[in-house]
């Protein structure tokens, strides 16, 4: 009875002392909602209406200290680390009005990094962004249009097509800092003499792929690799899905999966047939983006971004003269089809930024202004990246280094110019089809790994209303 | 008389839970709340957030991902829960049976994986696994076998991640069950002795029976951590391949990475309470806890 009593007043204590918090914490959480709201309408303001307007404060305050600004960028390679360092500096010295604070993040704690200072509304003032997230983005606040903020000529420096990457209607929302082909082929020249195949002549089309893989596999060495895991098919083989297809896994207005059809199936085949022949290994070496295996020679043909001939050039010297470069072989041996999308990295300034004429003044003076800057940059990769500049382009031509280089040029001429921009719409989409290829080369039938990868992107894209949202429609 | 002390412990007694209430108050009442509060919006960073009911609820459950990692969640937790208490238990025996200087060794010898981190765990485990230059495959070459995708296949890819996660716990369940059975009586095995049971029937009369309080706790811990286990499977294998190694956690952690909006992950984590305390709810109720009849 004691115990009873004792029980029931305890509930009697905390039932109220749980409903009150319960009550206040819903509470707590509208007023929150509402707190959350108040900055937004005014970044909005300032990424569409006027910008200039929320760059008025600090600029009516120039003279004493200086403003500082955070800067995130993207780890890539350590000698572009060394670029950011060292310009960095030379921006700071160069003006007494801006302070850059540049914080170099990982690139697997990026996402948990920044969605945390998003929430904290301490997200730096610029920050890397690759291309295809510059639409969403843009749509989403998240990033502010730089028209007002830096010199419109700036962008009349931009090829055409890359003006495309980074704008949203009439507004440019990033600066483009580089693009990178994502599939190159890299073959090695002297396993090609030793399997009897002509160096000279790489293989041009998947069947020829798959034949020459055969006979380069030999004990301690696959003939080929690629990516085999989902996440990685996703993105790498955009390219290869628009030669085989002419078009990505989804309707131009995004109200429709469109996969059904023979270039979607000779994909998905294409990839069966590489993994189950025996030509890749069964469990991955390496990552798609990571050269080491080809580089140690335990693969003698090797699919890789245009990043990869900086990795060759850098950490494995002794072989880069046995290296053959070719573009991506397409399914009809055309060599006018695209094989490959430019992924890259821009520069864009944070939609809440207190200071966006200040953040836009250190793009401008890093991506936009004197071509010797970015110049630094393409050099220190081995001019394994491609500029999105005509100005950097001309000024390339007169470097000694970079005129002779011919992987360089067979990139720039055979590749570059076919390729297409990588796709905006929601990641699942590619996971979708990167899942069907994966689960196709795991053992499924093609057409029930495509069926299935185009139930998932209608459910994908019913779920999540996504039909006719594509912010560049 | 009896009254009055009666309100006056109540008052001490309130006093001194206080501190652990506000405690308990700050760090899990109000951010439980709170996440259920945010769990019916669109929430984002930069926009209005939007009231949009049991739409995350919705999208959560009707997601084929969600159910499979579950499931993936439970047949982790199976595999590993069950292999570490019959490890432990024969290991806290021999630690019980050979002498002091010999047990310590084994004792700390067993401990040091607990004091490892997952990530380096994993990373170790990569290096075994790895295709060409592994030593797993290495072994498997000894014996004439082709080399293994361990991490590539789904058929072995969870059972691939599990061993390093017994590898990592029963260190610590084998300390926790030597503790256990160093409180059984040695009278009882004494007697058990002069009726002539054999070491069989002592380990199932005596020993088991005996350990029951403590096998019920290594349950519940051992299923609630192994399900929600995701660090092994992110840097071992990244969920791949075809998602047989995303473990819940790791489907959230995949959604709060990649949504733009949060409410989808917070909606999935309360379902993943519900799911664990489901399971920790079950797990009591087969297995009731008794106050111990030794006294």
């Amino acid at each position: 009875m004691q115990v009873n009593r004792k029980k029931s007043l305890a509930v009697l204590v905390t039932a109220p002392m749980v409903m009150s918090i319960l009550l206040a914490g819903c509470g707590g959480s509208n007023n929150d909602g509402g707190s959350n709201a108040s900055p937004s309408p005014s970044a909005s303001s300032s990424s569409s209406a006027n910008p200039s307007e929320s760059a008025s404060p600090s600029a009516s305050a120039p003279s004493g200290e200086p403003v500082t600004i955070e800067v995130w960028a993207n780890k890539f390679e350590d000698t572009t680390t060394a670029w950011f360092k060292k310009w960095t500096d030379e921006f700071n010295k160069s003006q007494g009005n801006v302070k850059v604070n540049l914080t170099i993040v990982p690139g697997d704690a990026w996402a948990q990094k920044m969605k945390a200072a998003q929430a904290a509304g301490k997200a730096p003032d610029v920050w890397t962004i690759s291309y295809n997230g510059v639409a969403n983005s843009a749509k989403l606040g998240e990033i502010q249009a730089l028209n007002d903020l830096m010199d419109e000529t700036a962008f009349d420096d931009l090829y055409d097509n890359m003006k495309d990457f980074v704008s949203v209607g009439d507004k440019y929302y990033a600066y483009p800092w580089l693009v990178e082909p994502s599939a190159v082929l890299y073959y090695r020249k002297d396993m090609f003499e030793a399997a009897g195949l002509d160096p000279s002549t790489p293989p041009a089309t998947w069947d020829e792929l798959l034949e020459a893989g055969k006979a380069l596999t030999a004990k301690g060495v696959f003939g080929f690799t690629t990516a085999q895991i989902a996440p990685e098919i996703s993105w790498s083989s955009w390219g290869l899905q628009y030669n085989a297809a002419g078009h990505l896994p989804i309707a131009d207005d995004w109200s429709k999966a469109d996969l059904q059809n023979d270039g979607y199936k000779k994909l998905v085949s294409f990839y069966q047939q590489a993994y189950q022949s025996g030509i890749m290994p069964k469990q991955q070496l390496a990552g798609y983006t990571d050269a080491k295996p080809f580089g140690e020679g335990k693969v003698a043909m090797m699919v890789n971004g245009s990043w990869a001939i900086g990795q060759l050039r850098n950490s494995y010297k002794d072989i880069v003269g046995k290296i053959g470069v070719a573009p991506m072989p397409t399914i009809d041996g055309n060599p006018n089809n695209t094989t490959a999308t430019l992924g890259g990295w821009s520069l864009a300034v944070d939609g809440k930024s207190k200071h966006a004429k200040e953040a836009a003044s250190y793009i401008s003076y890093l991506l936009a202004g004197d071509p010797n800057v970015v110049l630094d940059y393409f050099r220190g990769a081995q001019f394994s990246k491609f500029t999105p500049r005509k100005s950097v382009d001309e000024a390339m031509k007169t470097d000694p280094d970079a005129s002779k280089d011919e992987v360089r040029a067979m990139i720039a001429e055979k590749i570059v110019p076919y390729s297409k921009p990588e796709p905006i719409y929601p990641w699942d989409i590619s996971l979708a089809f990167g899942t069907a290829i994966e689960s196709a080369m795991k053992g499924t039938d093609v057409d029930k790994a495509l069926a299935k990868a185009e139930k998932d992107i209608n459910d994908f894209i019913t779920k999540n209303k996504i039909a006719g949202t594509n912010p560049k429609q | 008389m009896f009254k009055k002390n009666y309100r006056q412990d109540n008052a001490m007694a309130y006093t001194m839970l206080l501190p652990i209430l506000a405690l308990l108050t700050i760090f899990v009442i109000i951010p439980f709340v709170y996440a259920a509060c945010v769990s019916f919006y669109n929430w984002s960073f930069y926009q209005d957030s939007t009231f949009v009911g049991f739409r995350n609820y919705y999208l959560v459950l009707t997601d084929r991902l969600f159910g499979k990692s579950v499931w993936t969640g439970l047949k982790f937790a199976l595999m590993v829960v069950p292999s570490m208490l019959i490890l432990s238990f024969l290991f806290a025996n021999l630690i019980k049976n050979i002498g002091s200087k010999m047990g310590s060794f084994v004792k700390t010898a067993i401990y040091i994986p607990t004091i490892i981190s997952g990530i380096v765990a994993s990373v170790i485990f990569v290096f075994i696994y790895d295709y060409t230059g592994g030593l797993a495959n290495y072994v498997l070459g000894l014996f004439g076998t082709e080399p293994k995708a361990w991490l590539a296949d789904v058929g072995s890819a969870l059972p691939s991640v599990a061993a390093p996660a017994i590898w990592l716990g029963f260190g610590l369940t084998s300390l926790i069950m030597l503790a256990g059975l160093y409180d059984i009586p040695e009278s009882y095995y004494e007697a058990a002795d002069l009726e002539g049971a054999g070491a069989f029937k002592k380990m199932w009369y005596i020993t088991i029976p005996l350990l029951r309080n403590v096998i019920l706790y290594l349950l519940v811990t051992g299923f609630t951590a192994q399900i929600s286990q995701y660090e092994l499977s992110l840097v071992m294998t990244g969920g791949g391949p075809l998602d047989a190694t995303t473990t819940p956690n790791l489907y959230i952690f995949n959604h709060f990475r990649n949504d733009v909006m949060v409410g989808n992950s917070i909606a999935a984590s309360l379902l993943l309470f519900v799911v664990l305390g489901a399971i920790s709810a079950i797990i009591f109720r087969v297995l009731n806890s008794e106050k111990a009849v030794d006294g």
